[in-house]
C-alpha cells in the first residue's frame, strides 16, 4: 500500500513514500527555501526515486500541527489537492507525534518542544505501545519553562523533541535529570515517520475528511485574542 | 478524444482563486465560456474586526478550498480527468491566503498531470471582461480600481500590455474603506459609501485632487483620504454636526473625477476606442455610471464586467490563465506566492 508522506510543519521540509511498512524513499531538506516553492517539485523527486506512479499512490499521511501555520497550510493544501485528485484516503498526524516516532521504545516518554512563538512552546507527551504511541499528556501551549517542569514530574526518562529542544534546551544548565536531548537530526520532523504513524492509523481505520480537515492551530490569531480581550470574554485556548 | 488534439476552444480550465478573502474556484470551456464560477466568501467574518484579518482569511480557505473545487467541478458538470490545465492566483494579495490557493493547483496540476498557469489577479480582475463582453477584444485601455489597486493599463493584445500608470500610495478602493471607517460604515466600506452618496451632494465639500497635470497616469489618493479624515475631525472638534451623505458623495465625486480625467486622457493617447473597467471598485454604481456618460459623449466604447465578475473570483482567473496558456505562459512546481506582485509591461 504505496503511501504519500508530507511534513512542512517546521523549518524541515519532509516528503516520503512507504509501502507495507517500509520506507522507499525519502527527502528531508532543512535550508533557506520556502515550503511553498520546495514540496511538490520534492513530491515529484521522491516518488520517481522511489519508482512510485501517481496511480499507484493509495494513501496520503501529513503532518497537521502544531507549528508553524503557514507551513501546515501549505502541507494540507497539497495533501488534499492529492488525495482528491487521486481519490485516495487522507490522515493527519500531529506533529509532535510524528516526531516521537524517532524512540519507539518502552520505559520512555517523549515530549515535543515546538516554538509557539514569545517564549512559548506547543507541548504533548507521548509513550510508546509496543505498536503505535498513546498520547499520555494533551496538547496545548505552555512556557518553556513549564514544560521542562512537566519531564521532571514523570518517572521515566523523558526525551525532548522538536525545534526548541535544539534551540534551547541545549543552553540550558539545570534542566530535570530525566530529560535528554537527542542530536538535532533526531528530534525535527521526519517524513518517514508520518509515513509509519499514517500506515498504522489507516490500518486502524482512521480516515479525514479531505473536505474539511483543518490543521491542529492550538493557538488563535491575534486578531481574534485582541478582540476578546476588549470585548472582555475569556481567552480560551482552542482545542483544535 | 485525444488530450493533445483537442480544439482549443474546448480546452477545460479549472481555475483557483484565494488572494484576500473569497475562496473561489471555477471551469471555464475555451476562454470565454463558464461552466462554474463558485465563489465562498468570508466578508461576515471579518466585519467585526473592521477589515480582513490575514490569519483568519488563511484558516477559512484552507477549510473552503476543497469544497470550492468539489462544487465547481460538479456544477460545471465535468470529471477531474475532463481538466485539461489548472490555473491559479499567485499575487497580488495575503501571501498565507495565495498560498492555500497555490499549493492547492500545484497539487492538482502534478496528481491529474496537466499543466498549471501562474496568473496575476490584477489580469484577471481586466480580463473578467471577456467574460462578460463576447465581442470585445484588445486593443483597449482598462482602468483597474480595486482594494489594493488604481492603475491604468494599455491592454494592445491578449499578451501584451502596457502599465501607463498606478497609485504612488493609497488604492482609490484603500481610501473608500478607511474613510467608512472613521464615519462608522461597517466593513465593506466602498459599497457604503456608494450608497450614502447617492442622497447627497457631491459638490457640498471641496476635497482636493492630487496629480492632476495632462500625461500624467499615476494616481495619490493619500491626500484625499487625510482630508476627509481632517475635515470629520475638526467638525467634530467644532461639535458641528457633519451631513454624512454629503461628505460621502463630495469623496467619491473627488475619487471619480481623477478617475475619469485620467482614463479619459490614457484612452486619447493611446489613439485606442475603448475602455474597460475592472476591479472590485468597479461595482460602485457612481463610478459605472459616470464613466458611462462620459465614454459616450466621447465616442468611446465602455465596458465593465457583471457585478460577480467585478469581485474577487476565479472565473476572471480561469480566462486569463486560458489566454495565457496560448501564448505558452505555463509554471512549474516551484511557483510561489507573490504578494507584492505587480502589473508590468509585458
Amino acid at each position: 500500500m504505496p503511501i504519500l508522506a508530507m511534513d512542512t510543519a517546521t523549518m524541515v521540509s519532509g516528503v516520503a513514500v512507504a509501502d507495507n511498512k517500509k520506507l522507499l524513499a525519502e527527502i528531508i531538506v532543512e535550508n533557506k527555501l520556502t515550503h511553498s516553492e520546495t514540496l511538490l517539485p520534492n513530491v515529484e523527486k521522491v516518488m520517481a526515486m522511489a519508482g512510485v506512479t501517481r496511480g499507484d499512490l493509495e494513501a496520503v499521511a501529513v503532518s497537521i500541527g502544531p507549528g508553524s501555520f503557514t507551513g501546515l497550510r501549505i502541507g494540507l493544501a497539497a495533501a488534499k489537492a492529492i488525495a482528491y485528485g487521486l481519490n485516495i484516503p487522507l490522515v493527519g498526524i500531529p506533529t509532535m507525534e510524528g516526531m516521537a516516532w524517532h524512540y519507539p521504545m518502552p520505559g520512555i516518554t517523549v515530549a515535543g518542544f515546538v516554538d509557539a512563538q514569545k517564549g512559548n512552546v506547543y507541548t504533548a507527551h507521548y509513550k510508546w505501545n509496543g505498536i503505535a504511541f498513546d498520547e499520555t499528556r494533551k496538547i496545548e501551549v505552555v512556557s518553556l519553562e513549564q514544560a521542562i517542569n512537566l519531564c521532571g514530574e514523570i518517572n521515566t526518562p523523558v526525551v525532548a523533541v522538536g525545534d526548541m529542544a535544539e534551540k534551547k534546551l541545549t543552553k540550558m544548565d539545570d534542566l530535570p535529570d530525566n530529560l535528554i536531548i537527542p542530536p538535532q537530526h533526531m528530534l525535527m520532523p521526519r517524513a518517514a515517520n508520518i509515513a509509519m504513524a499514517g500506515l498504522k492509523k489507516l490500518a486502524d481505520g482512521v480516515k479525514e475528511s479531505v473536505m474539511d480537515m483543518e490543521p491542529i492551530y492550538i493557538r488563535k490569531s491575534e486578531a481574534e485574542v485582541l478582540w476578546e480581550k476588549r470585548h472582555n470574554k475569556p481567552e480560551q485556548v482552542e482545542n483544535k | 478524444m485525444d488530450k493533445v488534439n483537442r480544439d482549443k476552444d474546448n480546452i477545460i480550465t479549472l481555475a483557483i482563486e484565494s488572494s484576500c478573502d473569497e475562496t473561489s474556484a471555477a471551469v471555464l470551456r475555451g476562454g470565454r465560456k463558464i461552466l462554474s464560477n463558485i465563489i465562498a466568501t468570508q466578508i461576515p467574518v471579518h466585519r467585526k474586526f473592521g477589515g480582513v484579518v490575514p490569519e483568519i482569511a488563511s484558516r477559512k480557505h484552507i477549510i473552503n478550498i476543497m469544497p470550492v473545487i468539489d462544487e465547481a467541478l460538479s456544477q460545471g458538470e465535468v470529471e477531474l480527468k475532463d481538466i485539461d490545465q489548472v490555473a491559479v492566483t499567485y499575487g497580488p494579495g495575503l501571501v498565507g491566503a495565495l498560498l492555500v490557493g497555490v499549493s492547492a493547483a500545484k497539487s492538482l496540476a502534478f496528481t491529474l498531470d496537466v499543466p498549471l498557469i501562474g496568473v496575476n489577479h490584477l489580469e484577471g480582475h481586466i480580463f473578467a471582461n471577456f467574460l462578460s463582453w463576447p465581442e470585445l477584444k484588445p486593443p483597449f485601455v482598462a482602468l483597474v480600481v480595486s482594494g489594493g489597486h488604481t492603475s491604468l493599463v494599455h491592454v494592445k493584445d491578449y499578451n501584451s500590455f502596457r502599465l501607463m500608470g498606478q497609485t504612488r500610495d493609497d488604492a482609490a478602493g484603500e481610501a473608500f474603506d478607511k474613510v467608512a471607517r472613521v464615519m462608522g460604515l461597517p466593513y465593506p466600506g466602498g459599497p457604503q459609501i456608494d450608497k450614502l452618496a447617492q442622497a447627497g451632494n457631491p459638490m457640498a465639500i471641496d476635497f482636493p485632487r492630487a496629480l492632476q497635470e495632462k500625461g500624467n497616469y499615476e494616481f495619490s489618493f493619500s491626500g484625499l483620504k487625510s482630508a476627509v479624515l481632517n475635515y470629520l475631525n475638526s467638525m467634530k472638534l467644532k461639535g458641528i454636526e457633519i451631513n454624512k451623505a454629503d461628505v460621502a458623495a463630495s469623496f467619491q465625486n473627488a475619487v471619480i473625477e481623477v478617475l475619469l480625467a485620467k482614463a479619459l486622457d490614457a484612452v486619447r493617447e493611446t489613439g485606442c476606442d475603448t475602455l474597460v473597467l475592472a476591479g472590485g471598485v468597479a461595482a460602485n454604481s457612481s463610478l459605472e455610471r459616470r464613466l458611462r456618460e462620459i465614454t459616450e459623449k466621447n465616442n468611446i466604447k465602455f465596458y465593465f464586467p457583471d457585478k460577480i465578475l467585478c469581485t474577487d473570483n476565479a472565473a476572471m482567473i480561469g480566462c486569463r490563465g486560458y489566454y495565457q496558456s496560448l501564448a505558452g505562459g505555463y509554471s512549474d512546481l516551484y511557483l510561489n506566492a507573490v504578494p507584492g506582485l505587480a502589473l508590468t509591461d509585458l
